[in-house]
């Protein structure tokens, strides 16, 4: 029974990942930036929906605003910091120093406003339990993240194959001094770009912490998983992106039946070990 | 007095971490996060063999040494044999995973409480326990640290690794092991920053987890990037200026609580700012 629980948050926690997977990759492909800052939008959101859910504002209401600020916060980082940086050839290295210490300001200003404990929403509804008997629970919010993160998987695919600026960014991706001189604009669609991903992934940023609550500098470890996860899934691939998301957090959660809950990072830490020494392009590696 | 002569030891166990870091970040050209961690390692080995009297400090220092090379060279080698942004996935995990052993392993580290009393330091069966000899034998170490830099640096092996900053595909081209360069430079780092480590806990004789976070990880590289990448003067200028904040920032009114976000924060605002507009630091080279 306790198996089959965990196996249920596990679900939660991996599609809420995936969809960090998925952004992250989104970014990496396009832009070529190792956009560490990604953590500081997904901690970001949860903030934003804390503050207005405790002064009353709906939680609906608080998603969206949430969602819009985080846009404008990672087309801002796009703009003012890494184009200007690129505009003048800054090497690789220089880029993600910076991203590191957009993270570092963001994570600290939050910590500073509202101090460095773990805070909980206070919203009834989301745990009631919607499904279950005896030992098994599965509560709304679970239910609300897996759903809402594999709509966000699901749209952002749609996106990227169906629309016109969907398929401006796979072709920048694809080839930047292509996308150039046919008139694709890259640093235009740059910023489209980190908008896109920083919006989509405030949705699992407001929504995870109303199950296990905030705390400033808890976007690491889920970057981290995340982006180990789109390594091992092969770098490309959006769809291995969010599978081994997926699996990663069901192993982390099974493997609480052996190993106490502190070690969780040890596990995912394992898996990329044993990727990079195996199969180094990952399970669904993109022909090239 | 003794203010002075604390900050003076610590600026100078932030020296030796500043040339690993540097070693690493400026002239390998290897983003890392981990190098806390790795010092980390090197102060609970040390704090272990001179606690259980296994060793005098000496022979200590050179177990810490050794492991910490092997354990850079350990992480790196594969991580840089695919590709360098994973080593940025590496770095990350090496720092989290250190935090959590360092944190949880109660019974080698004492967990989240920390070692204390840990022995001071002793050279040929001579205790120092007073100050002043503690910061003789940091300053010494220093300078060490800072004439093998130098030694490093104009070798052949140091215009090998200038020259992989330059052009790693030409250096390559030209018959020489890019990886293997890369590799003894993340393994020097390693030396650098474990008998850092020994240092610093002999020094403070009490050590936990939270000196050797992301977060001292993050103090490090803004003291590369604030000093200067690639060049002595860089390596010893950061530690120096950034050790002074803490105490600039205890003359303004500051509440406690947030104190430590607020040192975080300058942090952050430095790395950006540097990146933007002087990416060379105040003494260093082109990063």
């Amino acid at each position: 029974m306790l198996a089959l629980q965990l196996l249920c948050n596990g679900l939660a926690t991996g599609c809420a990942l995936g969809v960090v997977a998925v952004t992250f990759s989104l970014v990496y492909s396009t832009t070529k930036l190792f956009h560490v800052a990604h953590a500081g939008v997904f901690t970001l959101g949860g903030y934003l929906a804390w503050s207005m859910t405790t002064r009353g504002t709906p939680f609906i209401v608080a998603l969206v605003v949430a969602v819009a600020v985080c846009a404008a916060t990672g087309a801002l980082i796009q703009a003012w910091l890494y184009a200007r940086l690129e505009r003048r050839h800054a090497t690789h290295l220089v880029i993600l120093i910076a991203s590191l210490g957009t993270l570092a300001v963001m994570q600290n200003i939050i910590a500073a406003i509202y101090s460095p404990n773990i805070l909980q929403f206070s919203l009834s509804w989301a745990s009631e339990v919607v499904a279950g008997g005896g030992s098994v629970r599965l509560t709304v919010i679970q239910v609300l993240i897996v759903v809402a993160s594999l709509a966000a998987y699901g749209g952002l695919m749609w996106f990227a194959h169906r629309t016109i600026l969907g398929k401006q960014m796979r072709a920048v991706a694809s080839n930047p001094f292509l996308a150039e001189i046919t008139r694709l604009r890259p640093r235009r669609v740059h910023v489209y770009v980190m908008a896109i991903a920083s919006a989509v992934v405030s949705v699992p940023g407001v929504l995870v912490p109303v199950d296990l609550g905030l705390q400033p500098y808890n976007g690491v470890t889920p970057l981290l998983t995340a982006t180990i996860a789109m390594i091992a899934g092969g770098v490309g691939s959006v769809t291995g992106a969010f599978v081994l998301a997926v699996a990663i957090a069901e192993l982390q959660n099974l493997s609480l039946l052996v190993i106490p809950g502190e070690w969780s990072i040890g596990i995912t830490f394992f898996i990329f070990v044993i990727f990079m020494l195996f199969r180094p392009t990952g399970l669904f590696a993109a022909v090239r | 007095m003794d203010f002075w002569l604390s900050y003076a030891t610590l600026a100078s166990i932030y020296v030796l971490l500043g040339l690993s870091t540097n070693l690493l970040v400026g002239i390998a050209g290897i983003f890392s996060v981990s190098q806390a961690a790795v010092f980390g390692v090197g102060a609970y080995i040390v704090s272990y063999l001179l606690m259980n009297e296994v060793t005098s400090f000496l022979p200590a220092m050179l177990v810490a040494a050794v492991f910490c090379v092997l354990l850079n060279v350990l992480v790196t080698l594969p991580a840089l044999r695919v590709s360098g942004d994973y080593f940025v996935v590496t770095s990350f995990g090496i720092q989290l995973l250190a935090t959590a052993i360092f944190t949880n392993w109660t019974f080698g580290t004492g967990g989240a409480n920390g070692l204390p009393g840990i022995p001071p330091a002793d050279l040929f069966g001579k205790t120092l326990d007073s100050t002043t000899q503690m910061v003789e034998l940091c300053v010494g170490a220093m300078i060490l640290g800072c004439l093998a830099f130098w030694l490093i640096m104009r070798a052949p092996f140091g215009r090998l690794l200038r020259a992989i900053r330059e052009d790693e595909l030409a250096v390559a081209a030209a018959g020489k092991n890019v990886l293997r360069a890369k590799v003894s430079a993340a393994a020097m780092a390693g030396a650098f920053a474990g008998s850092a480590g020994g240092l610093y806990a002999t020094f403070l004789s009490f050590i936990d987890p939270s000196s050797f976070d992301l977060d001292a990880s993050i103090l490090l590289l803004t003291m590369v990037v604030v000093g200067g990448a690639r060049t002595l003067a860089g390596s010893i200028i950061g530690p120096f200026l950034l050790l002074a904040l803490p105490q600039v920032l205890s003359l303004i009114d500051i509440p406690t609580t947030i104190a430590a976000a607020a040192r975080q924060l300058i942090y952050g605002v430095l790395l950006i700012a540097f990146m933007l507009f002087r990416p060379q630091g105040l003494a260093g080279e082109k990063l």
